[in-house]
């Protein structure tokens, strides 16, 4: 769990603004991902934590801010050019579509053709093909969902979320960005996200997570960011502060800029 | 260490992804429609002699063909949370299209028929591109295109003969045989694309929830655009078959076709709201319309009384599947 402070910094965004109409939701922050980490997004309801997530991944348009990928500036104006670029995003509430099964929400917009004429013509699916893929990674991540061609309606809540971060390592390149990965989850089940969100970082992927859960952020992630009224009101490693203090500077009643020591 | 973790997302009892489980769970979807057209079929096999025999059960497969065909279509932009109000109206500009390509342009019937189906697939396309440009509700957009497009048809009709077709034109509607072959082939295109094609699969995606399919990385818009166009080519064909049957073109036809279509889509217990549904239970659906219809008439039920029953199975389906959604 050691952060090294000399990791190289993968993901750049600099001046990240969103606003709708007169309405500031998101105040030229700024954000680095290390390498290997995992960073936590922490902040009060309205702070714009999802908001952040969302100019970053495409998900909504920015109104201003550029997104650096080893150091070179990157367009990302749809979920398809953030994919492109190696990020792998769980929204919160809209990681699966209900009424698909879990192999189709797997491989949804990316779904393998068969290697014929027909999949050239046609673009008719290798299913057979996309099921052994899955099967494959869930026993490597210890996901015990057999019944995969069922609709994903069908599943816990925790299941749900499993097959959601099981996305992330299939097509995850290098960045896993999750909103509220525990949201909505039982005791045990949160527990167990949270334990596959760790073992992302074993598959070699950064991650940023969003999350209201302070244990989360202080046993499981590198570096935190404190959002506060759509700005960064700090930027601290995990191993300086406290519950205490993260509380304190959610609600703004501590205001001192914890500076980042890298 | 990975082995510890999340054991506990189990919770379904194991299953094995072979086919025969597959198929079962296939066949869970779709027995409760099967059985109520089998029980619907019975209640008339009791009570009215002259309904047992094959002749009328080939004229419900026969009358439905036509319907059958539309819907299918319908089906598909059902599934994708869309809706078409226009079919019916394209319908009937299809009809006239080919009256006139064949009686006035003198063309040869395969390549009239080539015509009419662009000509279907290309107003499919207009109302698809409209929503998707302008952001107008669907039901709006095909509400006007019900009205638009059935001016269109009469602007091209008004004052043509067309009627008398080629013969070879006439075999494709006359008869039990080639309706009910071309129904099936309309429902196997459709079940195929539906169910093994990426576009297809992206159908349920899109009307399952939109937002999820969108940050998935699908194209919503385009592929919108493209069921929208299959809703146009198969009121095409459906046109093309009624034009034959009746030898023919009126740019009065078609008159609420949509409407039986979706009903048909409905009953057969395709969801309204988009996300689940087949064309076999589609097929089903029109089959289970058609022997309530022609079963009353053996009954000696009038029209009248005939379309109030139609409709309250529509409400009575829909509330099915509404009940159906609803958490307990």
């Amino acid at each position: 769990m050691e952060h090294k402070k000399s990791a190289k910094i993968i993901l750049q965004a600099r001046g990240l603004s969103k606003h709708y109409g007169g309405v500031v939701a998101l105040d030229a922050v700024d954000l680095d991902l290390h390498e290997g980490e995992v960073l936590a997004i922490v902040g009060d309801n309205g702070a714009g934590k999802s908001t952040l997530v969302k100019a970053l991944t495409g998900a909504i348009a920015k109104t201003s801010g550029t997104i650096m990928i080893d150091g070179r500036e990157i367009r990302i104006d749809s979920p398809a050019d953030a994919k492109a670029a190696g990020m792998e995003t769980v929204y919160q509430d809209l990681a699966l579509v209900n009424e698909i099964s879990i192999t189709k929400n797997m491989f949804l917009g990316r779904e393998i053709v068969k290697d014929n004429l027909l999949g050239k013509l046609f673009g008719t699916l290798d299913f057979p093909k996309m099921d052994a893929k899955i099967q494959v990674l869930f026993k490597k991540l210890d996901i015990r969902i057999t019944d995969i061609y069922r609709d994903a309606e069908a599943f816990s809540g925790g299941q749900r979320q499993a097959v959601a971060l099981a996305k992330t390592v299939m097509f995850g390149k290098r960045i896993a960005i999750l909103d509220e990965p525990t949201a909505a989850l039982g005791v045990r089940e949160s527990k167990m996200a949270m334990d596959l969100v760790c073992s992302l970082k074993d598959h070699g992927l950064s991650v940023i997570m969003i999350t209201h859960n302070m244990q989360h952020v202080l046993n499981h992630c590198d570096r935190v960011i404190v959002m506060r009224l759509g700005k960064v009101a700090a930027v601290c490693d995990v191993a300086d502060v406290d519950g205490d203090m993260l509380v304190g500077l959610i609600t703004g009643t501590i205001d001192k800029k914890v500076e980042s020591k890298c | 260490m990975l082995n510890q973790k999340s054991s506990e997302f189990v919770a379904v009892p194991q299953a094995k992804t072979n086919g025969w489980e597959i198929l079962r769970y296939q066949f869970m979807q779709i027995w409760q429609v099967l059985a109520a057209l089998l029980i619907i079929y019975a209640v008339f096999f009791i009570l009215s002699p002259a309904f047992r025999n094959v002749d009328t059960l080939l004229s419900i497969f026969s009358q439905g063909a036509i319907l059958a065909v539309l819907a299918c279509g319908t089906t598909v932009v059902l599934i994708s949370g869309g809706l078409d109000l226009s079919v019916g109206s394209i319908f009937a500009v299809v009809g006239v299209v080919v009256g006139v390509l064949i009686k006035e342009y003198q063309l040869a019937y395969p390549l009239a028929i080539l015509g009419a189906l662009a000509a279907g697939t290309c107003l499919g396309a207009l109302n698809g591109v409209i929503q998707v440009v302008t952001k107008v509700p669907a039901f709006i957009v095909t509400l006007g295109g019900l009205t638009a497009y059935k001016g269109l048809a009469e602007l091209l009709g008004s004052g043509k003969d067309l009627s008398r077709f080629p013969e070879g034109f006439q075999m494709l509607g006359s008869g039990y045989l080639a309706p009910i072959c071309i129904m099936v082939g309309a429902a196997v295109l459709t079940g195929l694309f539906l169910t093994k094609t990426r576009l297809g699969n992206h159908a349920f995606a899109i009307g399952g929830n939109e937002e999820v399919a969108r940050l998935s990385g699908v194209k919503v818009a385009r592929s919108r655009i493209y069921y929208y166009m299959i809703g146009g080519m198969f009121a095409a064909t459906a046109a093309i078959l009624e034009v034959s049957k009746l030898n023919f073109a009126q740019s009065s036809r078609g008159v609420s076709y949509e409407l039986f279509a979706i009903a048909a889509v409905v009953i057969g217990g395709t969801s309204l709201f988009g996300g689940r549904g087949s064309v076999g239970k589609t097929i089903i659906g029109m089959m289970i319309m058609q022997t309530i219809i022609v079963g009353l008439a053996y009954l000696g039920v009038g029209t009248s009384f005939q379309r109030i029953a139609i409709g309250t199975i529509i409400i009575l389906a829909v509330y099915w599947d509404v009940w159906r959604r609803q958490p307990r």
